[in-house]
């Protein structure tokens, strides 16, 4: 590849177009903004810089200042600019190395930004979503009854009854727990029982048989479970925003990297040994 | 005003690219919800969330140290796994339902542009050299911050971050992007994500701050910017917020919190500046406030042992935040007491409602984290820190002072791992779970995920358990959060409590009383309704319920379940109604005692508690239900000289 394919190559990256007017905007500014003189004592506050500080109280509260508080936020603006004028006297805008460090990080922040408002095409996101099945799959659901006791003795007596053809009405010992879930969720499953019964369920049979008693942090269950889905991947469609949310977050360090990777091209370095 | 655009022109470079981002967010995840999905017929179970939540967009957090913003923040709260600032892979073992992300609306997202900022286009000498402390490291960082907060409470921020004006431009940027983020995130029925900021006003560094949140998408909440705390005052931001309403026909709350640092100055009797309270003022606060947020990382606010002297419960979280405001630069007197704790400000509320006929303390309970993480953990076993500094990177951070009010006598000890907010609603949206908090069936636990269920009436009994009791609840009483009319005779309440099913079992329920004597004294008094094993081993004697035991093992810090029971239910009469007395209700569960995170932290860790951590190490968890209220039946009866006996403030 020749140089200027090279060239040609940046120019047509719009991460380059942003780098570049970001640079151009910070120069003009850096620039212009030391035109106040610092000798200068005369403030002058234009119609214009009033408009301004009255239209910022009036997007925060929804109405024009009265004349006293446009003085007020006036008066404000004096004292920042006398201030800041003084700051300039004693010469506190010098340089530092820190700055260095400071505008290498700035260059990875707009990178980052640019991923962060990057909109993923259609073929971009169907790629990531076919790469990246197990991230968008939904969870297992279950569909099962249970019988609660408070020990372990009481439920075992109960699987016993259940067996022999009892009804399960009546047999449970009091709690506010769903006697069944029909196609519940897991999260829906772990908010009401917990985990060690989320898991438990993972291990029973499905079918038509009582089974257990397994255990919950709140006490035993006897329990028949009759349905247990894993988690499918829902279509594309169907789960967009969190294929693209995921796109992006990722993609947000690739971004730095590659821009980062972009300019290191056209540099030759020597490390001394 | 041109000069300040120059420091920022890159970040404005940068934003003008979010700015001009497409909208990619569905309508559904953009709106209220409602609509979105199908409800239940009657709130069916609590949902879980944190209302008080900072990411790198809060100047303080940022300045603590921490680089995950709000994206990292839903995900977490969402279930997924993040990794947090100091490098740990960190995931919730249960997700939540709801967030609330209430970053500061001073200076939001100021540090990260300092530190984001060339350092030689920072004029401000005090800015710059906070810039160069959280650039040197992580502990100068913390300084830095440290400063930063003692100069907001002595309101000596240097101009160029107090200036709205100035800093306006950026603020909206940083609040649209975040606003288009959190509606990325919300999803009726699985999980929502509220707009909202936090308002920090803290004059002479007494704690008034205030969670905003909103109950609509970023079509609406970009319509405004949040509202300075800086001078500001409390009134300007209940206009700011029906200013909202009115321009965009949405709705916005106001959740006061961290009242135990107010120095009495949250629950004043009187207006602010010290005049009768008005029942203009009452009316507004009580409409814009309806919920509290009782518990979270810097303490609880529930009651101090010496408000409350026949409470043997008083004084959870109280140690160490008793002694002054947030900055510690004014300590706390006994008479200033009144004024930071809510089971006193719903006494006086009652008091004044007696005297105006209107309650500006009429409000619900919640708990949060208050984390400056990003992560919305409230979990013991498992304490991510009140903000990166002292993440479980910082072994030794349960016996280190503080960074606000160093030497005073605040040590890491003192922070609580964080609370919960749960909300009964008919399903998981913006507009049910809003709706929720405004009409306060709402309530508070300091971490624990167990369910409360609370109705008040006046025919309850104990059978009603073993039928549709929620139906008959709903149907012939009010659930928390609501108010009784006196009917001549003594109210009922029907409780229910569910612990969580991967906690701790429950010690007892207690029915929290709160009342307006016949002689005009304000009373209160703490009643143990139901409790584990109490047919057999735990009979009362003279009167009192034994405690429930202790099986926490200080070497390990592990516990069992082998007291206590899984479910307490209970219909409860108030023996000693008198007709015409205007009282209120709330409820407390305790759990049985467990490890807190300092003895998680001291196990893992290898540390060593002193004596008075070490006693503070194992604690019982607690829930709070939203007060239910019993008024007076409306007589158009005026009496004279009850004003003095409505004031006064007594046991």
């Amino acid at each position: 590849m020749t140089f200027q394919d090279r060239l040609r190559g940046w120019l047509k990256e719009p991460l380059v177009h942003f780098l570049i007017g970001g640079l151009v905007i910070y120069l003009l500014f850096a620039w212009r903004g030391e035109e106040v003189d610092p000798a200068s004592r005369t403030i002058e506050i234009s119609r214009e810089d009033k408009a301004r500080v009255s239209l910022g109280f009036e997007r925060l509260m929804g109405r024009a200042p009265t004349d006293a508080e446009l003085d007020l936020q006036t008066q404000r603006f004096v004292r920042e600019e006398v201030l800041y004028r003084e700051a300039l006297r004693l010469g506190l805008d010098g340089d530092d190395a820190v700055v260095r460090r400071r505008l290498a990080q700035k260059m990875d922040l707009i990178a980052a930004s640019q991923a962060e408002s990057a909109q993923p095409t259609d073929e971009a996101l169907e790629e990531w979503y076919k790469a990246n099945p197990a991230r968008f799959a939904e969870d297992a659901r279950y569909s099962f009854e249970q019988v609660f006791k408070l020990d372990a003795d009481g439920a075992a007596t109960v699987v016993g009854q259940l067996s022999r053809g009892a009804d399960a009405q009546g047999l449970s010992d009091p709690i506010s727990l769903s006697k069944a879930l029909d196609n519940a969720n897991r999260k829906q499953v772990l908010d009401q029982f917990g985990e060690q019964f989320a898991k438990a369920l993972d291990q029973l049979e499905v079918g038509d048989t009582w089974q257990g008693p397994v255990q919950s942090g709140l006490g035993w269950h006897v329990v028949r479970l009759t349905a247990r889905e894993p988690g499918k991947v829902p279509p594309l469609d169907e789960v967009r925003e969190d294929v693209a949310n995921d796109w992006r977050s990722s993609t947000i360090e690739k971004r730095k990297d590659e821009a980062y990777q972009l300019l290191r091209e056209q540099y030759d370095v020597e490390i001394a040994q | 005003m041109r000069k300040s655009v120059a420091k920022w022109a890159l970040v404005g470079a940068a934003s003008l690219a979010l700015a001009a981002c497409g909208d990619s967010v569905s309508e559904e995840q953009a709106g209220d919800g409602e609509g979105a999905i199908e409800l239940a017929e009657f709130p069916d179970r609590p949902y879980w969330g944190d209302t008080h939540l900072h990411t790198d967009n809060s100047v303080d957090a940022f300045g603590f140290g921490v680089r995950l913003g709000p994206e990292e923040a839903l995900k977490f709260a969402r279930g997924e796994e993040v990794t947090a600032t100091t490098g740990g892979k960190a995931k919730l073992a249960r997700p939540l339902d709801f967030l609330v992300i209430a970053d500061h609306s001073d200076g939001l997202g100021a540090t990260r542009r300092l530190y984001d900022a060339p350092r030689m286009l920072i004029r401000d000498p005090t800015l710059r050299r906070w810039h160069d402390m959280m650039h040197e490291s992580p502990e100068q960082s913390l300084a830095a911050t440290g400063e930063l907060i003692n100069a907001a409470a002595e309101g000596n921020l240097p101009e160029a971050m107090m200036d709205q004006e100035a800093n306006e431009e950026n603020t909206r940027d940083i609040w649209q992007a975040h606003l288009e983020t959190v509606d990325r995130y919300n999803e009726p029925g699985v999980f929502t994500a509220f707009g909202g900021f936090e308002w920090t006003l803290m004059p002479d560094g007494n704690n008034l701050h205030r969670v905003v949140m909103f109950r609509d998408g970023a079509d609406k909440t970009n319509q405004v910017i949040p509202y300075p705390g800086l001078n500001t005052e409390v009134e300007g931001l209940w206009d700011y917020m029906d200013a909202y309403a009115e321009k965009t026909g949405g709705e916005a709350l106001a959740i006061p919190h961290n009242s135990n640092l107010s120095n009495g100055l949250m629950f004043q009797l009187t207006m602010p500046d010290g005049s009768p309270m008005t029942a203009e003022y009452a009316r507004k606060r009580a409409r814009s406030e309806p919920v509290v947020e009782v518990t979270q990382i810097k303490g609880d606010s529930e009651t101090h042992p010496l408000l409350s002297l026949n409470d043997e419960q008083a004084g959870f979280g109280v140690k160490g935040w008793e002694l002054g405001n947030l900055p510690l630069t004014a300590k706390t007197t006994p008479d200033m007491l009144f004024g930071s704790y809510i089971r006193q400000a719903l006494k006086r509320g009652i008091s004044l409602e007696e005297k105006m006929g209107v309650n500006p303390y009429a409000f619900g309970l919640i708990g949060s984290t208050d984390s400056h993480t990003s992560l919305a953990t409230g979990d013991e076993d498992n304490f991510w820190g009140k903000h990166t500094g002292n993440e479980y990177t910082n072994k030794d951070r349960a016996m280190a002072e503080q960074n606000l009010g160093t030497r005073e006598g605040r040590m890491g000890w003192h922070y609580l791992a964080g609370g919960y907010a749960a909300a009964w609603a008919r399903g998981n949206t913006r507009a049910e779970i809003f709706d929720a908090f405004k009409r306060r069936e709402v309530y508070a636990t300091t971490g624990s995920r167990m369910t409360v269920r609370v109705f008040g009436g006046f025919d309850f009994a104990q059978e009603n358990f073993d039928e549709d009791w929620v139906r008959m609840g709903y149907e012939s009483g009010v659930p928390m959060g609501g108010e009784l009319t006196d009917e001549g005779k003594s109210p009922r309440l029907m409780i229910m409590a569910t612990k969580d099913p991967d906690g701790a079992n429950l010690d007892r329920i207690q029915v929290i009383k709160g009342w307006v004597a016949g002689n005009g004294e304000l009373r209160e008094e703490v009643y143990n309704v139901a409790w584990s094993d109490m047919e057999d081993k735990r009979e009362r004697v003279r009167g009192n319920v034994p405690p429930v035991g202790d099986t926490v093992n200080r070497e390990d810090a592990t516990y069992t379940n082998d007291i206590g029971a899984p479910e307490l239910r209970i219909v409860w009469r108030d023996p000693y109604y008198r007709e015409g007395e205007r009282a209120f209700y709330y409820v407390r569960v305790l759990e049985i005692p467990t490890p807190r995170w300092t003895l998680f932290d001291a196990v893992r860790f290898g540390i060593e508690l002193s004596d008075e951590a070490m006693k503070d190490a194992v604690a019982q968890e607690r829930a709070y239900s939203s007060p239910i209220w019993l008024n007076p039946k409306p007589e158009p009866i005026m009496e004279e000289g009850n004003e003095q006996g409505a004031a006064a403030e007594t046991q």
